[in-house]
């Protein structure tokens, strides 16, 4: 098993909905759902949904190994600063020509598959994000 | 806090094991063999001990083994001494040896041991780096398969950027680490390379290459620190552990500028604010270089280059990662911040990697992932 259920299920918010915690004392916003702001320490704060739509602050291409299969490998690993202004790292997924990634490209959340317990294990979703340009065709 | 009137702690004796892949080797057997160096070299027996300090950060990932002080107790045959781990990622050794300073100025402890070791090499690389992508926020991060050397490629990109510097300008880095390595006899990857070898390396995170990164090895480093009553028989030069200071810095994703590390100059204002001391490039100084970009944002987060310019001043730095730093020396993470002890104790005593220095102050730097927490340990040359 690759991951506790339990803990996974009691995480399931943040795997499946982009939350941000916004700050009443500092007014910072920050991700994910927090209880705490972790700028200012402040318990002070409300929990939003963020519209998934961002760009691309910067990326890289990993063949980085952390499980047992080469299948999944290149991936794009991003960070996105979504359009309310809060960064959040992400699988870049759907790329069609990796030369198109650059930063500053516009990207939209979706729901994918994280990983699974091979072969006949439970499988793990939370979010991703594509180019927008993608969603439009 | 150290305040006025505290006692002080010295480094007694410091041993290392070479890096590498011991498959020979449990973490006990590199462990005792460290340890019974330190002890045979000052003449004292385990029992003597007050306290034994374990570094580890992985050991209960990568050997199944929890609550390794009290299984190396066992070994030793002592029965009557305190043991405990101490676990800060990478930077465990460095709050470990935070923990052994405390005892001895305290007064709690005259005869403190900290062991650190890592026994990376038991398993497939793939499962090493799983377990090693841990030091990240799992909730956030790992399991969306973030990893360390991820984040080090996205830092590298936009410090290049930034400040319009090459991959060249960076490679500098490891080109010199790996010289600096090639002298020292505990390092894991001791022989020169070539400023354009990341050309043909592998490609861990684009651009991050395995030349650009640290390799993974099996290690043990231990130290005795000990009160004044004990110097009474050192030798005429002696090393004070004068502080140890820490601060911890917002995951990456929240950070506003991703090219500087906050915690690391925090730590460093926390340190000189007491001790009026300053970095500067003729210091001995060792510090974290998981990547090369990270040994050069350390040294411009604590002030001895300016932002975007550190690689025009290493080669200034005769002092700096004498023992060629995470990148060549090695990584065994527990024991990473025992081998920068150790390195920089035998540099300003008997000499190391053909050098002696002969300044006042040295410092080590150690942190875990891209500065989510960053530790500074200060060392005074005492002549007595």
């Amino acid at each position: 098993m690759k991951h506790s259920i339990s803990i996974f299920w009691r995480d399931r918010e943040n795997h499946y909905k982009l939350l941000i915690t916004k700050c009443r004392n500092c007014g910072k916003s920050s991700y994910p759902k927090l209880k705490r702001c972790p700028y200012c320490g402040s318990t002070n704060v409300e929990v939003v949904e963020s519209k998934g739509r961002g760009t691309l602050v910067n990326y890289t291409i990993t063949y980085f190994r952390v499980d047992g299969s080469e299948a999944m490998l290149p991936k794009v690993i991003g960070l996105v600063k979504l359009d309310e202004g809060v960064k959040v790292p992400a699988e870049i997924v759907d790329v069609p020509d990796l030369s198109s990634l650059k930063p500053g490209l516009e990207v939209e959340a979706v729901l994918r598959k994280y990983s699974s317990d091979d072969p006949h294990g439970l499988i793990y979703y939370g979010l991703k994000f594509i180019p927008s340009i993608i969603k439009k065709q | 806090m150290w305040g006025d009137g505290m006692l002080k702690a010295y480094i007694a004796s410091v041993e290392m094991l070479k890096i590498d892949r011991h498959y020979d080797k449990s973490y006990v057997d590199m462990a005792l063999e460290v340890i019974d160096a330190v002890l045979n070299g000052v003449g004292l027996t385990p029992s003597e001990l007050d306290y034994i300090i374990v570094s580890t950060a992985f050991n209960s990932l990568l050997t199944h083994q929890v609550g390794s002080s009290y299984i190396l107790a066992q070994y030793l045959g002592v029965k009557n001494v305190n043991v405990a781990s101490v676990e800060a990622g990478e930077a465990s050794g460095a709050a470990a040896l935070d923990y052994a300073a405390s005892l001895v100025k305290s007064g709690k402890a005259s005869k403190v041991l900290v062991v650190g070791f890592e026994k990376m090499s038991e398993y497939p690389s793939w499962i090493v780096n799983r377990e090693y992508s841990k030091i990240l926020n799992y909730m956030v991060e790992g399991i969306k398969g973030v990893t360390p050397p991820d984040y080090a490629a996205i830092i590298m990109k936009e410090y290049m950027s930034k400040y319009n510097v090459t991959r060249e300008d960076v490679f500098k880095w490891s080109v010199k680490m790996h010289e600096n390595a090639s002298k020292n006899p505990y390092a894991q990857l001791p022989f020169k390379i070539s400023k354009d070898s990341y050309v043909k390396s592998l490609v861990m995170s684009d651009p991050i290459t395995m030349h650009d990164s640290f390799p993974v090895g099996d290690g043990a480093a231990a130290a005795l620190i000990v009160g004044d009553g004990f110097t009474n028989n050192a030798p005429k030069e002696l090393v004070e552990l004068v502080d140890v200071e820490s601060s911890v810095n917002l995951p990456l994703y929240l950070r506003e500028d991703l090219t500087v590390f906050e915690a690391t100059a925090k730590s460093l204002s926390k340190l000189t604010s007491k001790h009026r001391v300053s970095v500067t490039k003729d210091m001995a100084l060792n510090v974290y270089d998981t990547y090369n970009i990270y040994g050069l944002i350390t040294l411009e987060s604590l002030g001895v280059a300016e932002r975007g310019k550190a690689h025009e001043v290493i080669d200034e730095m005769p002092y700096l990662n004498v023992g060629g730093g995470l990148k060549a020396r090695g990584h065994p993470v527990g024991a990473t911040p025992l081998y920068q002890l150790g390195e920089l104790y035998k540099l300003m005593t008997e000499g190391f990697a053909g050098m002696k220095y002969d300044g006042e102050y040295g410092i080590i730097h150690s942190m875990s992932g891209p500065d989510n927490t960053s530790w500074l340990v200060l060392l005074r040359r005492c002549v007595r």
